[in-house]
C-alpha cells in the first residue's frame, strides 16, 4: 500500500515537480499575505495576464521566452505601480486596461497565422515543462525572497497600513511599493509555464485569505497561509498524478475548499 | 485559540485522507493489467487502429493509447502524468510524425531507451498550406522551429487520411514492430498484410472515384482533407484549417466565400466539430456543396474504425459528385 503512494517518486519529472511545489508554495503563502492585505489580487492577476505579451515579445525578437516574460513582467509592473500613483483614475480601471491591453497584444501576435493552439498550455500549466535549471533559479528566488521579506516586512507593513504615516518615518514608499511588485512579477512569471495563467493569481490569493479568516495576528497570519499554500501545493500534485488531471487546476480546488472551509469557521468565531 | 489549531488539524488531516481515499478508489478501478513481454503505446487515435490491427491476437503484447479518444488532432496536445507513466512502462512508442505530436522532444528527452516508431518516415508528407495569403508573405516563419526532427511545422501530417498513405504507415508500422521484438516478427508483417489487403477495396473505390471526377478544385477547412484531395486527384484551391482553438478573422470569412464565387467552387470539405460554423456561412453566401468529412481521429477501440469511418467518407464523397 505504501508503495503505492510512494511510486510516483520514480520518475524524474515529478520529482522535479515535487521540488518546484515545495520551493514555490510558501513563497506564494508569503507573499500573499501582502497581496491580500494590499487589496493587490487584482494587480497580480494583471501581472500573470501579461506573461502572454511577454512570450509574444520573445518570440517576435527571436528570443528565450522566459527572458522576455520576465522583463516584460518587471516592466509592465513598474509601469503599473507608477501610473496608478499618478493617474486621477482609480487604481482598479488603471490595471484592468493595463491587463486587457496586455492580453490583447499577446494575443494577437500569438494567433497570428492560426498558431495559438501552440501556446495554449501557457493557459493551463504544463507540469512537464520544469526542469533541472528552473529548480535552480525558483532556489534562488526562494533565497533572495526570504531575505527581503526578514529584511523589509515592517517597512513593508507600515506602508501597507498607511502611506503617510510610513512617509513620515522616513520609508522611501515608492522603492518599497515597487520592489514588491517586482518580486510579485518574478515569482509569477518563473511559476506560470506549470500553473497556467488562468488559475496562477488563485495561488497568490487563497491561502493568504484562508489564512485572514482565521488567523488574529500577523504571525499566525503568516504560518497559516504558508501551511495552507505548501499542503494544496502537496496534495494537489499527488492527486493529479492519480487522477489524470492537470495540477494547476487540482491545487486550486484543493485552495478553494480550504477558503470555504475557513471562511465558515471563522464566521462562527 | 488552542481550538482553532485543532480545526485547522482536523481540517488538513480530513482533505488529505478524503484526497487518498478518493485516488485510491479511482486508480483502483482503472488498473487490472497482466504481465506482458512487450508494451506498445500509440500516441493517438488513427495510430492506435493501425498498431491494433498489426498485433492483432498476438500474445503477450499490450497496446495502450496515449490520449484520451477525444482529444482528437494532437496539435495542442499536454502529456499528462498518467501519460508520463504509460510511457515509462512503454517498450515501443508509435507516433505519427511530421510534426503532430509536438511533446515528442519532451518524451524523447526523458525517456532515451524508449524506441519510437515514426509511421510518415516512408510517406511522402504534404506542403503545409500557408495560412495567411500574398500580402503578408514576408511574416510566415517568424516561429523559431526547435531543432528537432518531429517538429518540421511546415509539413501537413494528416497522412493516414489518404488511404494509400495509411497502408505505408501501417507497414512501417509493422516493420518497427518486427525489429524491436523479433521474436513475433513474422506475426506481424502477417498481420500487416492481411489489414493492407482489407483496405485495398476502400484503395480501389477512391480511384475509381478519381476517375469518375477527372479533376477539379476544392476548398477545404482542414489540412487532413489535402490529403483526401490527394487522392481523387482534386486541387485544394484554399485550405483554411479550423482547426482546435483557431481563431478565424472576418477578413478570413470573406476570402473564402470569394475564393468559392471566384473560382467556382463546388465542394468544400469541412469537419462537423470545429468547420459547422463556416460552412453554415458559406452554404448560406454561395451554392457550393459542404460535405462534413470525418477526420477519424477519434472513435471507439474497435480495429475496423478506420475502415468503417473511411467507407462513410467515400459514401458521401460520392454523393456528393454524384451531383
Amino acid at each position: 500500500m505504501l508503495e503505492f503512494f510512494t511510486a510516483w517518486w520514480d520518475y524524474g519529472f515529478m520529482r522535479n515537480a515535487f521540488a518546484a511545489v515545495l520551493i514555490i508554495t510558501p513563497l506564494f503563502g508569503l507573499l500573499g499575505t501582502m497581496i491580500v492585505n494590499n487589496k493587490m489580487a487584482f494587480f497580480s492577476d494583471a501581472l500573470g495576464h501579461s506573461a502572454l505579451t511577454g512570450i509574444a515579445i520573445g518570440v517576435v525578437l527571436g528570443i528565450s521566452d522566459s527572458l522576455s516574460m520576465l522583463v516584460f513582467a518587471v516592466v509592465f509592473a513598474l509601469l503599473l505601480n507608477k501610473i496608478g500613483r499618478k493617474s486621477a483614475a482609480s487604481t482598479d480601471t488603471i490595471i484592468s486596461v493595463f491587463s486587457s491591453c496586455s492580453i490583447a497584444i499577446g494575443l494577437a501576435i500569438l494567433s497570428k497565422g492560426g498558431n495559438f493552439s501552440k501556446y495554449s498550455s501557457l493557459l493551463v500549466g504544463d507540469i512537464l515543462s520544469i526542469t533541472k535549471r528552473e529548480i535552480i533559479s525558483l532556489l534562488v528566488i526562494f533565497a533572495v525572497t526570504f531575505l527581503f521579506w526578514f529584511a523589509a516586512f515592517n517597512k513593508l507593513n507600515a506602508v501597507s497600513l498607511n502611506r503617510t504615516l510610513a512617509k513620515s518615518r522616513r520609508i522611501n514608499v515608492r522603492l518599497m511599493e515597487n520592489l514588491f511588485a517586482v518580486f510579485i512579477a518574478l515569482i509569477v512569471t518563473l511559476s506560470i509555464k506549470w500553473v497556467g495563467i488562468l488559475i496562477i493569481n488563485a495561488l497568490l490569493i487563497l491561502p493568504a485569505a484562508s489564512s485572514r479568516n482565521i488567523a488574529e495576528n500577523m504571525r499566525e497570519y503568516h504560518f497559516f497561509s504558508i501551511l495552507f499554500s505548501v499542503f494544496s501545493g502537496l496534495l494537489g500534485l499527488i492527486i493529479s498524478y492519480f487522477t489524470n488531471v492537470a495540477t494547476g487546476p487540482m491545487i486550486v480546488i484543493i485552495a478553494s475548499i480550504l477558503y470555504f472551509a475557513t471562511y465558515f469557521y471563522g464566521k462562527k468565531l | 485559540m488552542r481550538r482553532k489549531y485543532g480545526f485547522v488539524a482536523a481540517l488538513l488531516c480530513v482533505l488529505l485522507l478524503a484526497g487518498m481515499g478518493l485516488t485510491t478508489l479511482y486508480v483502483d478501478s482503472g488498473k487490472q493489467q497482466e504481465k506482458t513481454d512487450l508494451v506498445v503505446v500509440t500516441s493517438f487515435y488513427p495510430m492506435y487502429i493501425a498498431a491494433n490491427n498489426v498485433i492483432g491476437d498476438l500474445e503477450g503484447i499490450s497496446l495502450q493509447n496515449l490520449s484520451e479518444p477525444q482529444t482528437g488532432c494532437l496539435h495542442d496536445y499536454q502529456l499528462t502524468p498518467a501519460d508520463m507513466k504509460k510511457l515509462q512502462m512503454a517498450d515501443v512508442f508509435i507516433v505519427n510524425g511530421g510534426g503532430i505530436e509536438n511533446f515528442l522532444s519532451d518524451v524523447a528527452a526523458n525517456y532515451p531507451e524508449l524506441i519510437i516508431v515514426n509511421a510518415s518516415e516512408n510517406v511522402e508528407l504534404l506542403e503545409q498550406e500557408a495560412h495567411d495569403h500574398d500580402h503578408e508573405e514576408d511574416s510566415q516563419e517568424e516561429i523559431p522551429l526547435q531543432e528537432d526532427v518531429y517538429l518540421q511545422e511546415t509539413e501537413n501530417a494528416h497522412a493516414w487520411m489518404s488511404i494509400s498513405d495509411y497502408m505505408v504507415q501501417v507497414e512501417t508500422i509493422a516493420e518497427g514492430l518486427a525489429a524491436a521484438d523479433v521474436s513475433h516478427a513474422s506475426g506481424y508483417r502477417e498481420n500487416a498484410a492481411r489489414y493492407r489487403q482489407e483496405l485495398e477495396p476502400l484503395a480501389q473505390e477512391v480511384s475509381n472515384l478519381k476517375e469518375k471526377i477527372g479533376g477539379g478544385s476544392i476548398i477545404s477547412f482542414h489540412e487532413a482533407y489535402d490529403y483526401v484531395a490527394k487522392d481523387l486527384g482534386l486541387t485544394v484551391a484554399f485550405t483554411l484549417n479550423l482547426d482546435e482553438e483557431r481563431q478565424v478573422s472576418a477578413g478570413e470569412v470573406a476570402e473564402v466565400i470569394s475564393a468559392v464565387r471566384d473560382g467556382k467552387i463546388q465542394i468544400v470539405l469541412a469537419e462537423e466539430l470545429y468547420g459547422s460554423d463556416m460552412g453554415e456561412t458559406v452554404l448560406k453566401e454561395t451554392d457550393a456543396q459542404v460535405i462534413y468529412l470525418d477526420t477519424l481521429v477519434s472513435g471507439d477501440y474497435e480495429k475496423d474504425s478506420y475502415k468503417n469511418g473511411m467507407k462513410e467518407n467515400i459514401r458521401l464523397l460520392k454523393e456528393a459528385f454524384a451531383q
